[in-house]
């Protein structure tokens, strides 16, 4: 179905196809849905939340609360998309939300009948026989706001970050005025409009400006801003920040699920984000043909859209006589200006005769009580406010409402700022605001055409100075427009007690008149009790529509003052965010850096089982040995302790500390002296944290007199890296020593097992064969391989003879294979944790930063310690109280038994209070059964103990007894050998 | 206060670097330092590092109130590496 061709500020001559429940249209590029779809005659386009009536689009802007629709076929839908924000484009296929079977025809719209029974606060009172959950199901399908997506087409959303001298935010009249200023002052401006096209209310107000209609004033303020270098970023809405931070969400073609997120940060911030048309509550006002005053003013001049043929106009304020005469311009007979201002209070008796010539007939001191029809608006029910029961329907079938303009809040108070009510308004405005910050324009309240664009000069140029810009921001353009519009706050028309329940307040909520009173009734009297009692200014629209005339009501049935009820609290997003955009691109693979090892790629196409170790991927097993992770570790394991195993160690940290210093450097950050190791030695150290508690462990190598390398566990590698550069910085700050994170530069391959020391010998090679033979434990040396640097280690995590290999990255898979190829086969972390479990070797679970030394079993090297880093505080009383921790092993004495890190321990004496808990635990192919480490309580840590393990989610109770914590080889034979 | 500006790299925003703890007072026992905070609305003196940069350790005097930084030098007062 085509219309013929539309003129519009927007609108080009192309057309456009789209389809609306299933059915076909066509509009005009530059159209959005609502737009085309009032220009194909189409008045309802969705039904409300809980009553399920039948709705048309009330406004022109994102605060729309009726017209929302479904973009999109399942599964990859979008819901809740505004209609007057939707962009058409060719093939769009939309459908309109909260109706089943069809639009026309609601099966949950009988629910309109028990109107009563259903206001606010049914939820709590009723659906409680027999239970809830009897109604669940049913309620769940009908609530909610359109239908969740079950997949995406949309793209990843980028988040650029910037910062600027001044942000402007809005580029209405007051917006452009104040960023033309600011540029001009010399400042670095970023605009930022929500709308695809800059303007604002001068897209179709008119006047003029410096003599010039007002389009030709946009556009050339445009132009010159583009040429003084300023940032215009359209379709982009301000949604909320802190700290001085911004943040805006481009959403262009008006597409949920922003396409950017802009985080900027500018010195000085300009608020002109304009006010928002609020509605006048009357009975049944929201049928399908009620629309806001400016809305329908909107859809003429920028899509050449009729609201209707023959219209109402009920406002009270100035503005509406102006707008009758563009209304009557752009070809729509306006039948009644119905102004609720009385005859003799605002003396406009000649631009009424203007009117009356027209046709129009102007009722000052009138109200429109109702409007009236079923599906659409077919009447509106008018009375004098004097004698409201001498109603007349005047026949019509659009209804164009304009209650006033509340300002747009929300940016002027968060980050400090204070609402104060303005009178001549009728709404608050926000004030105290911060120094970097001002409100220009109808968000400061004010509404005059020339008084908006010297607001937003000054604000513009005060703008520029606060950044540090010296320029001038030149004049203030002259304007004649529309006069101050004069209003007389008016909230809603007369009813009677049961007829309140059709005035709406909220309509995406379907709150009315009569359930502001009735929560009243219920006993909540401040405005935020009644919000969430009733739902008002819950939903996309925020309250922005409703908020204040909400309050207003409530204000007049408590009998208090508007400015004493307030508004409730507003807090950001300020316009709905998706949860793609917070997301941005950490999505999936990019939610956090991987890091990979130099024999990743050898892992990946082997047949390792890969796991994120913190961010490092590390194979946990590898499926040639096994089709789970307990079998393979147990066979890896197995088989290491026989044949041999090779395993990748390249995620070890590893700092490189250089420096005539760095011997004593490295005293002070561990338990022990490191500065007593000789040249070509290593020695296993343990840091202590401030408090005395073991923060890691780890091997320190010396390479030279001036040079070590130590190394960290995995897992706390980047702490100790901060904790070794914070003491860099403070106490040894302008000493010489250097603090270098070596970890990626070495790989590393850990060779354990029985044939471990002939294999090496095979791979490096004769130069290597008398070198590797000197090696004694905790030995190293260094030589070449390849043509690169190596470091061979004879150290052992596994309790077997064992070297470690630190090579550069470029030949670690040649060695790797070349020791594959020597009979080597490789494991992972699980035959890894098992191995060091059999011999007490401690890892994270056992350093958890609660166990102290002593409590590790580590008295020796307390013994022989020296001032360290948190030695002042190890020597506490405390730290020796029997309520302390001591390491123990743990085993069942039956090879089924299974028990799990983390099962609570408890003796016979005191069932179900824990004198401790096991740390570690695995199964021991060595024993031939679970095998675990715990922490007991002293006073029960005697070896020979029985405790039970109580697991009551995984394995119930098992009883243990406790043993040395060495469970294998426990002279350390093997390692040594 | 959404950036720092390090002594090395610039002003940087705020995300590049990780709060370590609040300084105690000059003076302080072991005890002190480690488990007790100075707490004032007024004026805070924290440790952070710059980890997402040069990696250096910063002393930050700030008005925790308003979250101005009143001054910024690296600890240990210079030097370093």
């Amino acid at each position: 179905m085509s219309a013929g061709t539309r003129r519009g500020t927007r609108l080009s001559d192309q057309p456009v196809r789209f389809s609306f429940d299933g059915r076909e249209y066509c509009g005009q590029l530059g159209d959005t849905a609502s737009s085309a779809l009032l220009a194909a005659g189409v008045r309802a386009m969705g039904r409300s939340i809980k009553y399920r009536r039948l709705r048309g689009v009330l406004t022109a802007g994102p605060e729309e609360p009726n017209a929302l629709v479904t973009v999109g076929t399942a599964p990859a839908v979008i819901p809740n998309v505004a209609a007057p924000q939707l962009v058409l484009t060719d093939g769009l296929v939309m459908r309109s939300q909260n109706r089943w079977p069809t639009l026309r025809y609601d099966a949950a719209s009988l629910l309109q009948a028990g109107g009563g029974f259903f206001g606010a606060g049914f939820y709590y009172k009723t659906f409680i026989w027999p239970s809830w959950h009897t109604y669940e199901s049913l309620i769940r399908r009908l609530a909610g706001l359109g239908e969740a997506p079950g997949a995406s087409t949309l793209g990843p959303v980028a988040i650029e970050h910037l910062s600027c001298d001044v942000l402007v935010a809005g580029a209405g009249a007051a917006g452009l005025a104040a960023a033309r200023a600011a540029a001009r002052a010399g400042a670095r401006v970023v605009l930022c409009e929500r709308e695809p096209v800059c303007g604002g209310e001068l897209e179709f107000e008119g006047g003029l400006i410096d003599g010039h209609p007002a389009a030709h004033w946009t556009a050339a303020t445009l132009a010159e801003l583009a040429s003084l270098g300023a940032r215009l970023l359209t379709s982009t809405t301000l949604v909320g920040g802190s700290g001085g931070e911004l943040i805006a969400h481009a959403e262009p073609g008006g597409l949920p699920g922003a396409n950017a997120v802009y985080k900027i940060q500018p010195r000085a911030f300009v608020i002109a984000m304009g006010a928002v048309e609020r509605p006048i509550a009357f009975i049944d006002n929201d049928r399908p043909g009620v629309m806001l005053l400016g809305a329908a003013e909107r859809y003429l001049a920028c899509y050449g859209v009729r609201a209707g043929t023959d219209v109402v106009l009920f406002a009270n304020h100035d503005r509406v006589y102006a707008t009758a005469a563009r209304l009557v311009a752009g070809g729509i007979r306006v039948r009644a200006i119905v102004d609720t201002r009385s005859e003799a209070a605002v003396g406009l008796a000649r631009l009424r005769g203007e009117h009356a010539l027209s046709g129009t007939e102007c009722l000052p001191g009138h109200a429109v009580l109702a409007a009236e029809g079923g599906r659409a608006v077919t009447g509106a029910r008018v009375a004098p406010l004097a004698a409201p029961d001498q109603a007349r329907t005047i026949r019509c079938d659009a209804i164009l409402v304009s209650g006033g303009w509340s300002p747009a809040l929300h940016a002027g108070l968060q980050d400090g700022g204070t609402r104060q009510f303005a009178a001549e308004l009728g709404s608050f405005v926000a004030s105290d605001q911060p120094r970097w910050r001002a409100i220009a324009g109808a968000a400061n309240g004010v509404l005059e055409l020339g008084e908006v664009l010297a607001d937003g000069r000054a604000a513009g140029e005060r703008a520029a100075r606060l950044a540090g810009a010296r320029g001038d921001g030149g004049v203030a353009p002259i304007a004649a427009g529309d006069g101050v519009p004069r209003l007389a706050p008016f909230w809603r028309s007369p009813a009677s007690r049961a007829a309140e329940k059709r005035q709406f307040i909220d309509f995406q909520n379907d709150v009315t008149v009569a359930d502001v009173r009735h929560s009243l009734a219920e006993g909540f009297v401040d405005i935020e009790h009644v919000k969430r009692y009733t739902a008002l200014g819950f939903g996309s629209d925020q309250g922005r529509l409703g908020g204040l005339l909400g309050a207003a009501v409530l204000a007049e049935c408590r009998g208090a003052r508007l400015e004493d009820v307030g508004t409730s609290r507003l807090r950001p997003p300020f316009h709905p965010v998706t949860m793609r955009s917070l997301a941005g691109l950490r999505v999936g693979p990019m939610l956090r850096p991987a890091r990979r090892t130099p024999l990743h790629d050898w892992h990946a196409a082997n047949g390792a089982v890969l796991e994120a170790a913190g961010l490092w991927m590390r194979p946990r097993y590898y499926r040639a040995n096994g089709s789970d992770a307990f079998t393979a570790g147990v066979a890896e394991a197995a088989r290491v302790r026989t044949t041999g195993g090779i395993a990748d160690g390249s995620t070890l940290g590893k700092i490189e500390v250089v420096g005539p210093d760095a011997g004593a450097f490295l005293d002070t950050l561990y338990l022990t002296k490191a500065s007593t190791i000789k040249v070509g030695r290593s020695k296993y150290m343990v840091n202590l944290r401030e408090d005395g508690m073991v923060l890691d462990d780890g091997i320190v190598l010396r390479l030279a007199a001036d040079r070590f390398i130590a190394t960290t566990g995995s897992a706390h590698g980047l702490h100790m890296l901060s904790h070794f550069e914070h003491y860099r910085d403070t106490e040894w700050s302008g000493r010489a020593v250097t603090v270098t994170d070596v970890t990626e530069a070495w790989a590393a391959i850990v060779v354990a097992g029985p044939p471990s020391l002939d294999a090496l010998r095979v791979v490096l090679g004769a130069d290597w064969h008398d070198v590797l033979g000197r090696l004694t434990h905790m030995d190293f040396a260094s030589g070449r391989f390849a043509g690169h640097g190596l470091t061979v280690l004879r150290a052992s995590f596994s309790g077997e003879l064992a070297f470690e290999l630190h090579c550069r990255p470029a030949i670690a898979s040649r060695l790797w294979e070349a020791l594959l190829a020597a009979g080597l086969a490789p494991y992972g972390l699980e035959a890894l944790d098992i191995l060091r479990v059999e011999k007490g070797y401690l890892v994270g679970s056992e350093f958890n930063g609660q166990t102290t030394p002593y409590d590790l079993g580590m008295d020796g090297l307390v013994g022989l310690g020296n001032a360290c880093v948190g030695r002042e505080l190890l020597d506490r009383p405390a730290f020796h109280e029997p309520s302390r921790p001591r390491l123990v092993g743990v085993r069942a004495g039956d090879g089924k038994a299974r028990f799990l890190a983390g099962a609570q321990l408890t003796t016979a004496a005191e069932p179900t209070r824990p004198c401790g808990y096991v740390t570690s635990s695995v199964y021991s192919p060595a024993l031939g059964e679970w095998v675990g480490l715990a922490l007991v309580a002293r006073a029960h840590a005697a070896e020979g103990t029985r405790l039970t393990a109580r697991d009551p989610l995984r394995d119930g109770d098992r009883v243990v007894r406790i043993v040395p914590a060495v469970h294998f080889d426990p002279a350390g034979a093997r390692m040594k050998s | 206060m959404t950036a720092l500006v390090c002594p090395f790299c610039g002003p940087r925003h705020l995300r590049e670097f990780e709060f370590h703890k609040t300084v105690p007072a000059p003076g302080a026992g072991a005890f002190a330092r480690v488990y007790e905070r100075v707490d004032s609305l007024d004026v805070s003196v924290e440790h952070w590092q710059h980890v997402g940069g040069c990696r250096g350790w910063l002393q930050v005097r700030r008005n925790p109130s308003s979250g101005a930084v009143l001054e910024i030098h690296l600890v240990g007062g210079g030097g370093g590496q």
